[in-house]
């Protein structure tokens, strides 16, 4: 029996290079984005950046090739804006899309043999690593001990430490969430690698037109935003650069930042979003963690931002001279050039 | 060389007694793998630490340990582009896996009956560490200790031990493996698995954890923290079969269908707090006592296989069959001539090459070795 991936699959995976095997033996190009009927799939992959943009995936699942032209003229139009937060947001979300949609198969699928397949497929061929089933039990799975080391160790909490698994022959044995989680922030950076190579040349005039209705209404507007984040202490300024690369902050530094992004009156939403590019994001978690320093959950207290003494002490502070004599990163305010 | 310093007379005796080894030995001097792409480094008896050194054959090795005679010799296990460049500029490939266990690590209790203090500054034999040295009145001590068969006894328990966690849980092939005698008091494993050549030392960190059982949580077998000090427990899909989650499910006697049991046991404890230091605690205890820096460290320099150990004048060697190796005899590889010195302690007794010396504070005809032995530690000048 020859078992192959389906176009189900393909559906929720396009970023697979199977996926678009349709596209090369239908001899369909760029010209076809041109066609009325495409005008649906542009609509469609323009709210996709949309719904992406405000910090959410995008969960719609249609057939095969709606999903691999969605996929591909989504890619176009966040390639043409040429705007950094857009690519970067546009990689995070199709990542944890595609991470939702794994999750569920793996933990549904009832064919072993097919379950290996994707598994097999999806790994090895974006991430060159081999994930195996349990020989003795099918729900779980299992990785090379220095696969697992190579992106665990990014990761922060305790649970992640490779002495609090299931350890044996050379393999680590993980759930079905686990070995998702674990590579994440590699498919995020597929997509985004993906997008920054990819070369646009005489692009579909309705693709275009999209893009530049995405670049107007995301352009960075530093001028709605209080403070600019030019505004921002040292301190805070390093902690966001380290998250927005994806590195993850000790626990104090999340304090930190969170913290001070409620005393200035960020809201819990947009603070959420500030913590998704961390290797171990969890959205509940995370939410709750910030409700709770607003005062919101548990014990109803308000947490202050830290003093710069003690951020001081926990090796946070980067301090500048704009910084001065000050007690506590909200007392910063940047001398004029 | 730090025992050496006070005394001309030593150094010159210990460095003819390394040299003659050098010339005579100079096959037990391993050819590390990939030799141009390591680091070298060595420790001279009068002017210190050279570093940054690289060597295109071994022949260039055997020159330089004649030529410059060094106390201690060194080798990087990581891998480099250029390794003669200053650290930023190697450009690291990669590094073999290396543990190291040491006795003073083992908490054996026969520790205090072969520890001796030595003023730092004067080498003077110190009797009470609360007194300044009475000759020098520097109040900074040295420890030396004359490891005894019983150390040797409980290195290679502690050695097979990570052997067996190694080959049987991180999937080590046996013949990745190899055991160095370090020359003085402990053990080095190499693992030259190209698989972990690549991880970094965040990655070791990790792996160093699992050796010792640091870091370790009531997770482990799905016990999470509920509200109040409460637990909630949810057992590991992958069950207790393998590596910590075995380890604390055959302590606990509990298995798949003990979720009250657990229960029990932890309430009666004393709740969530109470169980994760049980926990902590029980790991601690028998997990393997590597010393974690050595592994953690991927730009370091190792004592290199077949050179001589400037802590003690025996060779650092590679260990063919652990049970049979006996350091003491083994790696003992000086001339025996003898010589007369003055030992600084009373009533030291020691063994080497089946011989028992019993010496104490007087002039005493020792041969080179044995000499040498006590001089490097800093238990005896020469006459
Ligand atoms: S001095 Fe205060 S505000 Fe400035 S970097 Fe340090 S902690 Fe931040
Ligand atoms: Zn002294
Ligand atoms: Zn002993």
């Amino acid at each position: 029996m020859s078992l192959k991936l389906g176009t189900a699959d393909f559906a929720k995976y396009p970023f697979l290079n199977e996926a678009s095997k349709f596209l090369t033996e239908s001899h369909l190009d760029v010209d076809e984005f041109n066609r009325p009927e495409m005008e649906y799939i542009i609509d469609r992959a323009t709210i996709r950046v949309e719904v992406e943009m405000q910090g959410k995936i995008y969960k719609n699942l249609e057939r095969h090739e709606v999903e691999v032209l969605t996929f591909l003229s989504a890619l176009m139009l966040v390639k043409l804006t040429n705007i950094e937060q857009i690519l970067k947001k546009h990689s995070l979300f199709e990542a944890l899309r595609a991470e939702a949609f794994l999750i569920q198969d793996l933990r549904t699928e009832r064919d072993e043999k097919k379950k290996q397949l994707l598994l097999f497929e999806i790994f090895k061929e974006l991430f060159k690593v081999e994930v195996d089933l349990d020989p003795e039990n099918a729900q779980v799975f299992r990785m090379k001990v220095t696969d697992y080391l190579v992106r665990s160790s990014h990761f922060h909490e305790e649970g992640w430490k490779i002495v609090n698994k299931a350890v044996h022959g050379g393999y680590v044995y993980l759930d079905a969430d686990e070995i998702v989680r674990l590579v994440r922030n590699e498919l995020g950076n597929l997509i985004y690698e993906k997008i920054r190579a990819m070369s646009l040349s005489n692009v579909p005039q309705p693709i275009v037109q999209k893009a530049n209705y995405l670049a107007l209404k995301f352009r960075p507007t530093y001028e709605n935003k209080l403070p600019r984040i030019s505004d921002y202490p040292p301190c805070i300024k390093h902690a966001l650069d380290l998250m927005s690369k994806g590195e993850n902050l000790p626990h104090t530094a999340r304090l930190m930042v969170a913290t001070y992004m409620l005393s200035i009156g960020k809201n819990i939403d947009s603070i959420v979003t500030l913590f998704h590019p961390a290797p171990d994001f969890n959205e509940k978690i995370t939410r709750y963690q910030v409700e709770h320093l607003a005062g919101l959950k548990g014990g109803q207290t308000r947490y202050n931002v830290p003093s710069c003494s003690k951020l001081n002490s926990e090796d946070l502070c980067f301090r500048t001279l704009d910084c001065g004599e000050i007690t506590n990163p909200l007392k910063f305010r940047r001398r004029p050039d | 060389m730090n025992n050496l310093k006070n005394s001309t007379s030593d150094l010159l005796f210990v460095r003819n007694a390394f040299r003659e080894y050098y010339f005579k030995y100079n096959d037990l001097v391993e050819t590390p793998s990939r030799i141009n792409e390591r680091e070298f480094g060595f420790m001279t008896f009068q002017t210190g630490m050279m570093r940054h050194l690289s060597f295109n054959n071994i022949r260039e090795v055997y020159a330089t340990l004649i030529r410059n005679t060094p106390s201690d010799f060194y080798c990087s296990n990581a891998y480099y582009n250029f390794p003669a460049n200053l650290m930023q500029d190697k450009g690291w490939k990669g590094a073999d896996l290396i543990f190291d266990i040491d006795a003073k690590d083992l908490g054996l209790p026969c520790e205090v009956s072969h520890r001796y203090h030595l003023c730092a500054n004067c080498g003077e034999i110190i009797e009470s560490t609360a007194d300044p040295c009475p000759l020098c009145k520097n109040s900074t001590v040295r420890v030396e200790s004359i490891p005894c068969s019983n150390c040797f006894i409980s290195l290679r328990k502690e050695i097979k031990k990570l052997i067996a966690i190694l080959t049987d849980e991180i999937g080590v092939e046996d013949d990745n493996i190899s055991v160095y005698f370090s020359g003085n008091s402990g053990f080095h494993l190499y693992v030259y698995d190209a698989c972990f050549h690549h991880l970094d030392s965040r990655a070791r960190s990790d792996l160093v954890g699992y050796i010792l059982g640091n870091g370790i949580g009531p997770e482990v077998i799905g016990v999470r923290k509920g509200a109040n000090d409460k637990v909630s427990i949810k057992f590991p899909k992958a069950g207790f079969r393998y590596g910590w989650s075995m380890r604390l499910a055959r302590k606990l006697r509990i298995d798949q269908s003990s979720s009250s049991k657990l229960t029990n046991f932890i309430n009666k404890l004393g709740g969530y707090e109470r169980f994760s230091k049980y926990i902590i605690g029980y790991a601690k205890e028998i997990g393997i006592k590597i010393d974690p820096q050595v592994t953690i460290d991927i730009h370091r320099i190792f004592r290199h296989g077949g050179t001589l150990n400037g802590k003690s004048g025996l060779s650092k060697l590679r260990c063919v069959d652990l049970n049979k190796f006996d350091p003491l005899n083994d790696a003992c590889l000086l001339n025996d001539t003898d010589v007369q010195v003055h030992v600084k302690p009373s009533n030291l007794k020691f063994k080497l090459r089946g011989r028992t010396f019993t010496a104490n504070q007087k002039k005493e005809k020792l041969p080179t070795y044995a000499a040498v032995y006590l001089i490097c530690k800093g238990l005896a000048t020469t006459i």
